[in-house]
């Protein structure tokens, strides 16, 4: 973020077990806060298991400025389960607070507590976790709400937001629960003001207390059924798979309110062939998945492309290849969203950067699938689909409900062409329940009418016209396709980046500005068709482009360069956890020709060799 | 004086023929299929049904997958998706679910439905999908040049069962009743006007109804599923089938040496659009 005098900028990790209530009491803190008015980015990591022994961390971010992406070091730790815990205190700046039990349960061997962890500069808070929550509720369950309350004691933060958000989050349970917790959390928070004041870390008043009131709490999951049901979304077909299962969950729950109908299908294949199925007849239809479902959904997307009907596919990613990591993110599904299927099947992949761009590439999905008669796949993953934003909802709806159709008209004499060449490419559509304009799409080469044909020139006539139909998106409005931040005109680094990694790279390119550093970074949204002509004016004014990303090789590295003809530096990186702000200011330093002092030895290092050496050892 | 004695004149057949109307819902195009093959009938059938039903054919949609029986759609002039293998079912139910008004027909050969396409028939029948599902049955891959399918008999010989099939073959109407699709019935192209009756109940029946054809590949197959060897095998349901007893229809397709024709099983039950609207109607919705 830019930086400001009067900011709140605090970070906080609460870790523990499967179970433990780790994931919950981060709901809670991020949800009060946002309440205030503040903005809030946060970001869990939870295992793939529901119960047992996995870790789960929450981490939240609290600010009255804008901000991208969470901080490298959080202010504040708080451990439910210390064996987990014990390496995320490194995490913790100096000065900040490490919170943990003071009274465990069995003996612990010498080294197993995480008071043995906390570093000389850092301040521990022990208390007795468990004992609390037994006297105040009677049972131990409430451990993370009392821990809760005593981080909010801790820091200052107001009593009765927490209350208001604890009551809203328990009110579908039984009364007594809300009550106990309330209890939880006022023993925490009681105990916490009779110990010293934690002067370190500032909670200030948000800069914009009017916008709290509007500002709500978004995943980028939801924002994409905000921004289907804005858009007016007729059928969802889908099967459940991790991290997308989320958007069928609340989109089942809300179309119906509206007449829209929602269907658990078979398998990935018949949610996007009841997608495709239904577009025909001109409903306004989606699926979402992740990257082993579009896998199943490669012939689909294929048949989609050919047979010219409109289809909405949200995809996000996560760890690959096969089931790889199902609760881990990475961006290594950009070929296959972009290329994947047989033949040449061109179709449009947008991959929103934020929040609020998966609201708005969602919603603008259908109009595009429609406009352009094609398959649209909209690109997330797992950091961007289950990390939180405040966003202010626009007031107004800004998505066309009625389709921009260009349907055919009935024409006295001659044949129906389905297919007909027009100097857009785009052929005026029509759809079942239309009197006279009868035809069959298919999967086939085929000619202007629809039928099947295999003559050279239809074949090539065809892939001209599908091909060049989607160039058309390039000049879209109401989109951004990609965006440039920073310094202008000549600089000596760029940085080149799509999805959820880009929050990390708007903050690295100002940490490297505020260093003297001539930055500026650019968004790509529009995957497919590429905006190559932006891409290559940026490529101009940067002495080095440097493209970070989460997958092994550097796919949109490579998808960028292919195009331009140009070399690009690549910073790929697949741990499973989002890039570390830190690991790209790096290498911005490195390819600045401004070394940080601590960095000079390792200046060739990767982030991924690093975190390679961290595994091995 | 015997009827098929009766001379025929050509001119009076062709009046007969245009006054009646199905040849309407034929398109332009030339089918494809060989001379003699079964799925004339079938393309006859399908247009005397709709025609005797009422269904206008901007109406009608017909969804098929890929094979010899796939090609159908090209052949009748309603609105058509010629999909891909094995995904005929999960295309119609998604142009189904999103306009309740459509007659939504799929169709497909043995392979495309009970090799790579089976998966979806127990869900379309359990949801109970108000579509009609016509298999074509001619136990071979045509399109592919004669292969065996699914449903190719042991000891059957083809290029890719050399030394001869030792694969028992399915038993599709047995599938689809211990799916207990809501109508399952049986038919064969070498009686055509059985054929057109049952697709035409098959259609009015209001939820996921699957109408078995058999019809032999005259090309690929010299041996096994014949006319001759059909004519002869087929039976009809006895007289007092109850297509209410589940059990009973199963006792009936149980005898596959001796295949019957009509209609097994019928049952009344909401389908999936009658499910949508209940769950709008819970959410507080109004249906479209």
């Amino acid at each position: 973020m830019k930086k400001n005098a009067n900011d709140t900028d605090i970070q906080i990790a609460i870790c523990g077990s499967a179970g433990d209530g780790t994931i919950a009491a981060g709901d809670i803190l991020k949800r009060a806060m946002s309440l205030q008015g503040y903005k809030v980015i946060a970001f869990d990591l939870y295992p793939a298991e529901i119960r047992g022994f996995g870790k789960c961390i929450s981490r939240i971010r609290i600010s009255s400025g804008q901000t991208y992406s969470l901080k490298p070091q959080s202010d504040a730790l708080v451990s439910l389960n210390d064996p987990h815990a014990i390496p995320h205190v490194v995490e913790v700046r100096d000065y900040g607070a490490v919170i943990y039990e003071d009274t465990p349960m069995a003996r612990i061997p010498e080294g197993g507590h995480i008071s043995a962890h906390v570093r000389p500069a850092q301040i521990p808070y022990g208390l007795g976790i468990r004992h609390i929550s037994e006297q105040a509720t009677g049972s131990a369950r409430s451990r993370n709400i009392v821990v809760l309350g005593y981080m909010a004691g801790l820091l200052g933060m107001t009593r009765d937001v927490f209350h208001q958000t604890i009551g809203e989050k328990f009110k579908t349970k039984a009364p007594a629960v809300a009550e106990q917790n309330l209890k939880a959390f006022d023993a925490g928070y009681d105990l916490a003001t009779r110990v010293f004041r934690l002067d370190t870390i500032e909670i200030k008043p948000p800069r914009h207390t009017k916008s709290g009131a509007d500002a709500v709490m978004m995943t980028g999951n939801g924002a994409v059924v905000r921004g289907f049901l804005d858009a007016g979304i007729d059928n969802y077909f889908g099967y459940p798979i991790t991290p997308a299962t989320s958007i069928m969950e609340r989109l089942t729950v809300e179309m119906p309110k509206t007449g829209g109908r929602v269907l658990q299908t078979e398998d990935e294949i018949s949610a996007i062939a009841a997608t495709i199925g239904a577009g025909y007849t001109g409903a306004r239809t989606a699926t979402a998945t992740s990257g082993p479902g579009l896998a199943l959904m490669a012939e689909m997307v294929g048949l989609g492309v050919m047979a010219e009907v409109p289809s909405v596919i949200v995809v996000s990613q996560r760890g690959g290849p096969s089931t790889g990591l199902p609760t881990k993110t990475e961006q290594s599904d950009l070929n296959m969203a972009v290329f994947g299927g047989a033949g040449d099947a061109q179709r449009i992949v947008l991959a929103p950067t934020n929040v609020e761009g998966c609201y708005k590439c969602a919603g603008k999905a259908f109009e595009i699938a429609e406009k352009f008669q094609t398959p649209v796949i909209v690109l997330l993953d797992l950091y961007l689909s289950n990390r939180y934003e405040t966003v202010i909802p626009p007031k107004r709806n800004p998505f066309l409900r009625k389709p921009e159709k260009k349907i055919a008209v009935r024409n006295g004499n001659g044949a129906y062409k389905r297919f007909a060449a027009t100097a857009d490419h785009v052929s005026p559509r029509s759809v079942p329940g239309e009197p006279g304009l009868m035809h069959t799409v298919t999967g086939l080469e085929h000619n202007e009418m629809g039928r099947p044909s295999d003559l050279p020139e239809v074949h090539l006539a065809m892939s001209h016209k599908r091909h060049k139909k989607l160039k058309g998106a390039l000049n879209l409005r109401g989109l951004t396709l990609c965006k440039r931040f920073g310094d202008e005109g000549e600089v000596d680094v760029g940085i080149l980046g799509w999805g959820s990694t880009f929050g990390e790279i708007l903050e690295a390119m100002y940490a490297a500005q505020s260093e003297g550093i001539r930055c500026s970074a650019m968004k790509v949204v529009m995957l497919s068709p590429l905006p190559i002509e932006q891409i290559a004016a940026f490529h101009d004014d940067c002495g080095e482009v440097l493209v970070p990303e989460l997958n092994y090789e550097g796919q949109f590295a490579g998808l960028v360069s292919g195009e331009l003809g140009r070399p690009v530096t690549r910073l790929s990186q697949v741990t499973g956890a989002p890039m570390r702000v830190e690991e790209i200011l790096n290498e911005v330093r490195r390819l600045s020709g401004k070394q940080s002092p601590a960095r000079k030895t390792k200046q060739q290092d990767t982030g991924d060799e690093r975190a390679l050496e961290a595994g091995l050892s | 004086m015997n009827e098929h004695l009766k001379p025929v004149y050509l001119e009076e057949k062709l009046d007969e023929i245009r006054a009646d109307g199905h040849q309407d819902y034929r398109s332009k195009a030339i089918p494809t299929w060989c001379p003699g093959c079964g799925y004339y009938s079938m393309t006859e059938g399908f247009t005397m049904a709709l025609n005797r039903l009422g269904i206008e054919p901007e109406n009608t949609v017909v969804v098929s997958g890929i094979g010899c029986a796939s090609r159908f759609p090209f052949f009748v002039n309603t609105y058509g998706f010629h999909t891909l293998h094995g995904r005929t079912l999960p295309v119609a139910t998604g142009i189904k679910q999103a306009n309740d008004a459509l007659t939504v027909v799929a169709v497909g050969g043995d392979g495309d439905a009970f090799a790579i396409g089976a998966g979806h028939i127990p869900h379309a029948a359990r949801r109970n999908v108000d579509i009609t599902y016509l298999v074509f049955d001619n136990g071979i891959y045509g399109l592919t040049k004669g292969q065996a399918s699914p449903t190719s008999a042991v000891g059957f010989k083809t290029p890719t069962t050399p030394y001869d099939n030792c694969d028992q073959p399915l038993n599709p109407l047995m599938m689809l009743l211990s799916y207990r699709a809501s109508w399952v019935g049986q038919a064969y192209a070498g009686r055509p006007h059985h054929l057109a009756d049952m697709i035409a109940e098959a259609m009015a029946h209001r939820g996921f109804s699957y109408l078995h054809i058999l019809s032999p590949c005259v090309t690929f197959d010299k041996t096994d599923m014949t006319y001759a060897n059909l004519d002869v095998g087929v039976r009809d349901l006895p007289g007092d089938h109850d297509r209410t007893d589940l059990l009973a229809a199963m006792a009936q397709v149980e005898a596959k040496e001796a295949p019957a024709l009509g209609v097994f099983f019928e049952e009344g039950r909401p389908t999936l659009g009658d499910a949508m609207i209940e769950t709008i109607r819970r959410a507080g919705g109004q249906a479209a």
